[in-house]
């Protein structure tokens, strides 16, 4: 079942005196439980393609479905409660807030998606996460004494706390070895999976499209073979 | 968010808040020392009850040059029961030890603002304690045959830098051989007297010799410090949240709202700020207390108070203008760029 559909999407970009075309009307299908990889060389569009999906930045022409609403049409403020509520971020570098402690990281996101709730519930709910992606002993740590596979895999946690429909992974494993990026790629696709969530993913490495069930390849702002 | 910050980075904040701290006790303090010296000028003038001041016509705005008939004195009392008359001139008077001290002498017909004086008799400013002289010394006077009897010491009465000296009329005539009253004061305000010039108290501290341009000069100073310490809070809040810009981006990127994170910077500056002016404000009245009485420190709490409103209001100022930075920050930028 389609969960998110980008219709004809092109984004121009203004540099000096020319216009300069990143997408060129762009078709997608993102499905429930699937994870899409969108490949290409850099400069292809994958990067954009997957922002304008996400809500991150405007499109020029084109739609962009999410249930029964098209995300080019709506306010800022709709935007971002789509963002938080029903979408999850893993970003190249993990991102975390410098501050605060893993289960703090994992609480922020749940008030970010207005998850209102007894703290008992959200404590059990950090923990159940944590349990998933193999972090539940480090419940206190701050970001600065974890290492990049730690870090990134909670990052997958924030990302996955509010339980949203779509995940976006923007080169979660670029700054990571090889065995901690298969392992994060492995957690991905196992999460979407068990959550039936609905994963778009960019990704330079072609190791990494083991673990993905859709692969979209991108070439001058078109796909050239999905 | 914004305590858990705090919590995490305390050597970071601390220094933020110390830095806050010392400039806003070096603002009180400024404060307290430019007030003390216009007190140390004026305050036997800055203590009495707003009213009017009369001097006569051809005074040229001079207390010393002004001379109130004696018949315009007694038809203005009668008229005006509050009202007195009362006389200032610089002298000097010299202890038994010949330590010799400058002090305005002052005579004044009765009232109950100043306390009345037998001839042969003086009360004087609390700050002349500190140079040894006590109730019951026989001081002499260059512009006195006679000697005055110390009967008592009254507090913060001070009059062109020097301590006043409350005499008796008789004495004060003799001394500068003169039959009339200088200045009449009346609690009433605004009321015209036919043949004398009226000044408020204001205007007739401006025209006491010195006082305005001394003013103008410690008024500089304590804007000068203000504006100078406004601009430097303001300066060290937006660096504090424009150093955040990428995080601030990240957050917003995960759909945290603006006016959360305007609510985190504010609650951030609120904090500080608070906690700093309270220690500053709490040490600057404190040292009020204990400051030698030779040191013109003068800080009340109304000014303090007023200090603070400005140091508050010019710190969220700082900080809500980074705030807007951040609103205009794009998730997009911040994720390709920032650094939470």
């Amino acid at each position: 079942m389609s969960r998110l559909q980008l219709e004809e999407v092109r984004k121009s970009f203004i540099n000096g005196d020319t216009e300069e075309e990143v997408l060129k009307g762009v078709n997608l299908t993102l499905r429930e439980g699937e994870v899409t990889a969108l490949i290409g060389a850099s400069g292809s569009g994958k990067s954009t393609l997957l922002t304008i999906a996400a809500g991150l930045q405007r499109l020029s022409e084109g739609r962009v479905i999410f249930g029964d609403q098209n995300l080019p049409d709506l306010s800022s403020e709709q935007v971002r409660k789509i963002r938080a509520q029903h979408f999850g971020f893993v970003f190249q570098n993990s991102h975390l807030v410098p501050f605060l402690t893993v289960e703090e990281q994992l609480s922020m996101m749940m008030d970010i998606a207005d998850m209102k709730g007894i703290k008992q519930y959200k404590q059990t709910k950090i923990k159940e996460i944590l349990d998933q992606v193999g972090m539940s002993h480090r419940l206190t740590a701050y970001p600065s004494s974890l290492s990049g596979g730690e870090k990134q895999r909670v990052a997958v946690a924030r990302a996955i706390i509010h339980e949203p429909k779509i995940l976006f992974a923007d080169e979660p494993t670029a700054s990571l070895d090889s065995t901690r990026s298969r392992h994060t790629m492995e957690l991905i696709q196992q999460l979407t999976k068990s959550f039936d969530m609905t994963t778009l993913t960019v990704t330079h490495d072609e190791e990494m499209l083991d673990y993905v069930d859709c692969i979209v390849k991108m070439s001058d702002g078109k796909i050239v073979n999905a | 968010m914004a305590w858990k910050e705090m919590k995490k980075n305390k050597a970071k904040f601390l220094i933020i808040g110390a830095i806050v701290f010392l400039i806003s006790l070096l603002t009180f303090i400024i404060s307290g020392l430019a007030n003390g010296l216009s007190q140390d000028n004026v305050s036997l003038i800055k203590n009495m009850p707003e009213g009017t001041f009369y001097m006569s016509e051809d005074s040229d705005d001079s207390h010393t040059q002004s001379h109130i008939d004696p018949q315009k004195l007694n038809e203005t009392m009668k008229e005006d029961e509050n009202a007195f008359a009362f006389s200032l001139q610089m002298g000097a008077l010299k202890t038994e030890s010949d330590n010799q001290q400058s002090v305005a002498f002052l005579t004044s017909t009765e009232t109950s603002l100043f306390t009345r004086v037998d001839s042969g008799e003086v009360i004087l400013d609390s700050s002349l304690k500190d140079q040894g002289i006590k109730v019951g010394d026989q001081l002499s006077s260059p512009q006195f045959q006679g000697t005055f009897e110390v009967v008592d010491f009254i507090h913060n009465q001070r009059f062109n830098h020097s301590s006043v000296a409350f005499i008796n009329q008789k004495d004060f005539n003799h001394m500068f051989r003169t039959e009339e009253f200088q200045i009449i004061y009346s609690p009433q305000i605004n009321e015209e007297i036919s043949g004398l010039k009226a000044f408020t108290k204001n205007e007739f501290l401006s025209t006491i010799p010195s006082y305005q341009a001394e003013q103008m000069t410690l008024n500089m100073i304590v804007w000068f410090l203000i504006v100078i310490s406004g601009m430097l809070f303001s300066i060290f809040f937006y660096m504090m949240n424009v150093q955040k810009i990428g995080m601030y981006g990240i957050l917003k990127a995960l759909g945290m709202r603006t006016g959360d994170l305007f609510k985190m910077i504010w609650s951030q500056m609120g904090l500080l700020t608070c906690t700093s002016l309270i220690a500053s404000a709490l040490i600057s009245q404190t040292f009020q207390v204990f400051a030698p009485d030779t040191m013109p420190y003068h800080l009340p709490i109304a000014t303090t108070v007023q200090l603070s409103v400005v140091f508050f209001v010019v710190g969220f100022l700082g900080s809500t203008i980074s705030g807007f930075q951040i609103k205009k920050i794009e998730p997009l930028k911040a994720i390709q760029q920032g650094e939470a």
